[in-house]
Order: structure tokens, then C-alpha cells, then sequence
């Protein structure tokens, strides 16, 4: 009797902590991408500490802040992760609200750059990539970014759409290479339309250039660091650029949805992803190049990644305000010149 | 009588409510952002995209790279049914399962082989320079020949399938009662064939130029932005200028073009019977 007294009480306790886990409930949304290896590495632990249940989400910013807009009044994501400028593009809709990073144990091992990305702490930044060129050394050498017009290389150069992420940043550092870096991206567009029978492609997936150049079909491309790695494995003479004008980029960063029913699951969320351990671990399966800057990689993780202070200190990043509120006008003109 | 339709109608219901609420609903919604202007109705959105003349341009051109693939899905889908229904039905099974076969692979994958065969260094310029027809490979990536070739690979089984069923339920001696008349082979095809498969051309015709206008990844793959189409400006209102109103408005231009597809290929079909 006294043993099926103890049985029935055990489950009874298991039940209501059951319970009262499903009552604690962080919905979160974020990128589709390495879902697999999130879960593994930070979803499950994050349960396992909290006693809570992640409710992830997974779509592109524009469905994201479509879903925002739509719960505005009656919110159902917590946090959410998204690129800077969408981030920018939400806090002027008034879907996010500002992050009380004191509650952020991991903030100050952040880099600088992390730390309030687009201002008023409306986010903080958890990765970031540079974009350079990657190119086949025994064909070319690229020391520059106006290199990409070059003589030698018309006929073997894919370049990025500009409804691409690796797009607006290109045509930045082109017009910085050009000396006429205004944000319409006026001289820049005009130039590579200029030139655009030159380009192989104008590609809209970075996943088509490991295929591209292993035909020999392209020689060289601005791509973004996240997808170095396909490259670095061919079996060609490759090399990563870096031009004298200095290499670009992009981040992405977390934003705390307003209104959120589990504000205080978000925080903790948020600052476990920050941590030394997870961004580590992170790193480590090349998934995220870490923003906490306490974050050792072995060398050959390292290269395959955006890693190191010198290197974090020399992005030049198109501020986020120019991208939001430029990129129709780059879109127009670019369809206009050369998409005809 | 009543007591059946009343009965036929509640047991339809559910079907008719659950289609309104899951697809007629949200495409009436999506299209109606682009008769609002300002929370007034307005035109000015079609207005203003169709008085530009890139809109113009890739209007034209998604128009012509459907016809384009559907008619030639419509020739060779012919020429390949008409050797399927002559095989024996265990062959004709087989084959037909081979047809299918892509259509269970992503478009992605299936556009992504285009770039092999189609590149540089790909068997179709290795092809063209061994028999001397080019001294240097031809640029054949990432132009509307490209998409063309792409999109009829994509759609292709679909007409194919369409055709054999059609033919499978033509009059099986009907051929042979033209030939014994007099008829050659040509003539067969036009006056016999066609007439009697016309259903399945319609059908076949109607999802080769749908699929061929709504197609996404593989114009953007193997045309890139050097060769717009309508469903690239969708996408590119969308998810670069969050212009709801705007994409709506190519949603409503390529829901029209595929039912005006449709009505065409109906009209000449039954032209055809009435003859």
C-alpha cells in the first residue's frame, strides 16, 4: 500500500511539473537554417536549464515582421532574430522594444559593434559575417574592388543581385573604391550596369557559386564569409581578398518582441545564446561566427569564420538606416539598368 | 428531388466552406490590396504598373517564354505519348513511371543540373564543338534560352501525362479507320488525333503554362537579373520593398494570363471539333 502510495505521488509530481513546464513558454523566431544543429545546441540545453519549452519558428525577415505586424496587438512571438536593418525597419513600426541589457550577464563580452547595432539598445547583435571576394589565385589576383571590372576578369566574375544580402554591400565598396560612397548607390549601380555583359551572372544564391566555379565558369565573386567553406574544400587555388578599401558585411542581431508574454524567458534566452559556451559551441560547427569576443577557436575554425578583434575592427558595415531606407531606390534603379 | 439537392448541398458544404476559407478567402484579400490606395479604390496601382515599360518588358517576355514552352511541350508531349500508348500496358506502365520520376525531384536540384549540362564545360558545348558546329563554347547560361530549356524540362511530364491518358481513352481503331481511308499521317494527327484529345491537351497546356509563368527558382537560377520575369518582380515587391499592393497587382496580371490560357486553349479545341 505504502509503495503504491509512493508511486501514485511520484507521478502525480511528475505530472505537475509537466505541467507547469508547458505553462513556461519562450516562442521565439528565427532562420531556418542548421535547425538541427540549434536544437542540439541551444534549444535543448536552454530547456533542460530553464524548465520551459522553446516554441521555435522559422521563416525569412519578411515573414517575420509580417507576423509581427499582424499580433501587434496580441502578441505570440517573444524574441525574435532578424538582419539589422529589419530590425531597424521593426522598431520604426513599433513591433520591438528596447533591451534592458542589464539583464544581459554576457553583454560586455560582446564586440563593440554588437553592442547596439542599430541604437537605442532596440537590439544586440549575436553574429555577424564579412563580405569579401573570393577568387581563383592562378588565374587573377584582386587587390581592390573596382578589380571586379577588370579587363582580365570580364567574362568570369558572378556578382550579386541586389535583392541579395551581399548585393547593397558590394555596390557600397565598389562606391567606395569608385571615391563616391553615397548612399543612393547611384555611381556604383551605374557602373556595373555599365559593365554587366561582363558578368557571368547576376546570382541570386551563394550556393550556386561553389558549382559555378568548379566548372570554370567564374573565377571570381563577392560572397559573404558564412559560405567560404564550400570553397576553401575544392580542389582549386582559392583565396579570399582582402582589397585595400577594406571588407564589408552584415549582421544579425536579437530583438525583444513588444508586449512579449515571457519577457523574462527572452532575457534568459538570449543572454545563454550570448554565452562564451554556446557561441563556442556554435562556431565550432561553423554555424555563427561568435559576437562575444571571450570566444577561443582553434585556427583552422577560425579561418572558415568572421573571428578575431583586428578583423571584427575592420568591417566597414553599411549603417542600417542607408539600407532601409534606400533599398527600393536600389531596387528601381537596378531593374531599370540592368535588369533590361 | 428537392429533398436530394438540399441534401447534395449540406453535403458539400464543408468541401465549399473549407476551399473558401483556406484558398478563395486570402487570394481575394491579397488581391484587393491592390485596388486600395490610401483606403479608397483605385486602379492606380495597375496603372502605374503597367505604364512602365520594364513592367512592360517582362510582361512580354514571361507571355512569350509561356507560349514558347507549352507549345513545345504540346509537340513533343505528342510525340512521346503517341509512342507510350503503343506500348504494351506493363512498358507503358514503366514508362510512365520514368515521366513521373522528375516531378518528385525538387526544381531546385532539377535546375541546378542545367547549370552542368548547360555550362562551359557542360555535354551540350562539349557536343557542339566535337561536331564543329562552334569553334568556342556558347554562352547558353543564364539567358531566356536557358530558361526555356529549364522550364521544359520542369512542366514537360505534365503534358506527357496529360496526352497518354487522353489517347489511352481515344477510340483504339479509329487511327487505323483514318489510314484504311486514305488518310496520311498528318492528316490522322489533325483530323483525328487532336480533335479527340483535345481535353487533354487543354489540360496538359493549361498547367504547362501556369507552372510556367508562376515558376520561381528556376528563371532566377538560370536567367538571374539579366532576364526579369513577372515572378521575380513579385518577389522582388515582396521581400525587398514590402509593397504588398504592387505584387498583388502581377498576382492578378498572372491569375488573368492563366485563365485567358485556359479560355484560349478550349476555344480552338472546340474550333477544332466543330469542324
Amino acid at each position: 500500500m505504502k509503495k503504491i502510495l509512493l508511486v501514485s505521488g511520484a507521478a502525480l509530481m511528475l505530472v505537475a511539473s509537466s505541467a507547469q513546464a508547458q505553462e513556461r513558454k519562450l516562442v521565439i523566431s528565427v532562420y531556418g537554417f542548421a535547425q538541427d544543429a540549434f536544437k542540439t545546441i541551444l534549444y535543448d540545453t536552454f530547456e533542460a536549464k530553464c524548465g520551459c519549452k522553446v516554441v521555435v519558428e522559422t521563416g525569412n525577415s519578411v515573414e517575420r515582421l509580417a507576423k509581427l505586424e499582424a499580433n501587434k496587438e496580441n502578441p505570440v512571438i517573444d524574441m525574435a532574430v532578424v538582419a539589422t536593418p529589419d530590425a531597424l525597419a521593426a522598431t520604426r513600426a513599433k513591433l520591438i522594444e528596447p533591451i534592458d541589457v542589464t539583464k544581459l550577464s554576457n553583454y560586455e563580452k560582446l564586440y563593440d559593434i554588437a553592442k547596439d547595432p542599430i541604437g537605442g539598445h532596440m537590439s544586440v547583435g549575436y553574429t555577424f559575417y564579412a563580405t569579401s571576394i573570393v577568387y581563383r589565385s592562378d588565374k587573377i589576383t584582386i587587390n581592390s574592388w573596382n578589380d571586379l571590372f577588370s579587363k582580365e576578369l570580364a567574362g568570369h566574375v558572378a556578382f550579386p543581385n541586389v535583392t541579395t544580402n551581399q548585393g547593397p554591400p558590394t555596390l557600397y565598396m565598389i562606391g567606395k573604391a569608385m571615391g563616391k560612397d553615397t548612399p543612393d548607390l547611384k555611381a556604383p549601380i551605374e557602373k556595373v550596369a555599365e559593365h554587366k555583359d561582363d558578368f557571368v551572372t547576376f546570382y541570386v544564391r551563394s550556393s550556386q557559386l561553389t558549382q559555378l566555379m568548379q566548372q570554370e565558369e567564374i573565377w571570381a565573386a563577392p560572397i559573404g564569409r558564412f559560405a567560404w567553406e564550400g570553397f576553401a574544400k575544392m580542389d582549386l587555388p582559392i583565396k579570399w581578398a582582402t582589397p585595400k578599401e577594406g571588407q564589408t558585411g552584415g549582421m544579425n542581431v536579437m530583438v525583444l518582441v513588444k508586449g512579449a508574454k515571457n519577457k523574462d524567458l527572452a532575457y534568459q534566452f538570449m543572454d545563454f545564446w550570448l554565452s562564451t559556451e554556446i557561441q563556442t559551441k556554435l562556431a565550432e560547427r561553423l554555424i555563427d561566427s561568435p559576437a562575444n569576443k571571450e570566444v577561443k577557436l582553434p585556427a583552422a575554425v577560425a579561418e572558415n569564420l568572421t573571428y578575431g578583434e583586428d578583423l571584427v575592427k575592420s568591417l566597414d558595415l553599411q549603417p542600417a538606416e542607408a539600407i532601409l531606407d534606400n533599398r527600393e531606390s536600389w531596387l528601381s534603379q537596378w531593374n531599370a539598368k540592368v535588369g533590361q | 428531388m428537392f429533398q436530394n439537392r438540399a441534401e447534395s448541398l449540406a453535403l458539400a458544404l464543408p468541401a465549399a466552406l473549407f476551399a473558401a476559407v483556406v484558398f478563395i478567402v486570402p487570394v481575394l484579400i491579397l488581391l484587393s490590396e491592390g485596388l486600395r490606395l490610401g483606403g479608397d479604390w483605385s486602379l492606380a496601382h495597375y496603372v502605374s504598373f503597367l505604364s512602365t515599360p520594364l513592367n512592360l518588358t517582362v510582361f512580354i517576355r514571361t507571355l512569350k517564354l509561356g507560349a514558347l514552352v507549352t507549345v513545345a511541350a504540346a509537340v513533343i508531349g505528342y510525340a512521346a505519348a503517341l509512342c507510350i500508348v503503343n506500348l504494351s500496358s506493363r512498358n507503358r506502365g514503366r514508362m510512365v513511371g520514368l515521366i513521373v520520376l522528375p516531378l518528385m525531384i525538387s526544381p531546385v536540384a532539377r535546375t541546378y543540373a542545367w547549370i552542368v549540362i548547360l555550362g562551359r564545360t557542360g555535354i551540350v558545348n562539349q557536343a557542339l564543338t566535337s561536331i564543329g558546329l562552334t569553334d568556342a563554347p556558347l554562352r547558353i547560361l543564364f539567358s531566356e534560352t536557358a530558361i526555356f530549356i529549364g522550364l521544359l524540362q520542369l512542366f514537360l511530364p505534365l503534358m506527357i501525362i496529360s496526352l497518354v491518358s487522353a489517347l489511352e481513352n481515344m477510340p483504339r481503331d479509329a487511327i487505323s479507320a483514318a489510314r484504311v481511308l486514305g488518310a496520311n499521317w498528318l492528316q490522322v494527327f489533325w483530323k483525328v488525333i487532336l480533335p479527340l484529345t483535345k481535353e487533354g491537351l487543354v489540360i496538359g497546356g493549361t498547367l504547362v503554362f501556369t507552372g510556367s509563368l508562376t515558376a520561381y527558382i528556376t528563371p532566377a537560377i538560370l536567367g538571374g537579373s539579366k532576364v526579369l520575369m513577372l515572378e521575380t518582380l513579385l518577389y522582388q515587391r515582396v521581400t525587398i520593398a514590402n509593397d504588398f499592393a504592387s505584387a498583388s497587382v502581377i498576382a492578378m496580371i498572372l491569375i488573368v494570363m492563366s485563365f485567358s490560357a485556359n479560355l484560349l486553349l478550349k476555344r480552338l479545341a472546340t474550333a477544332r471539333a466543330k469542324r
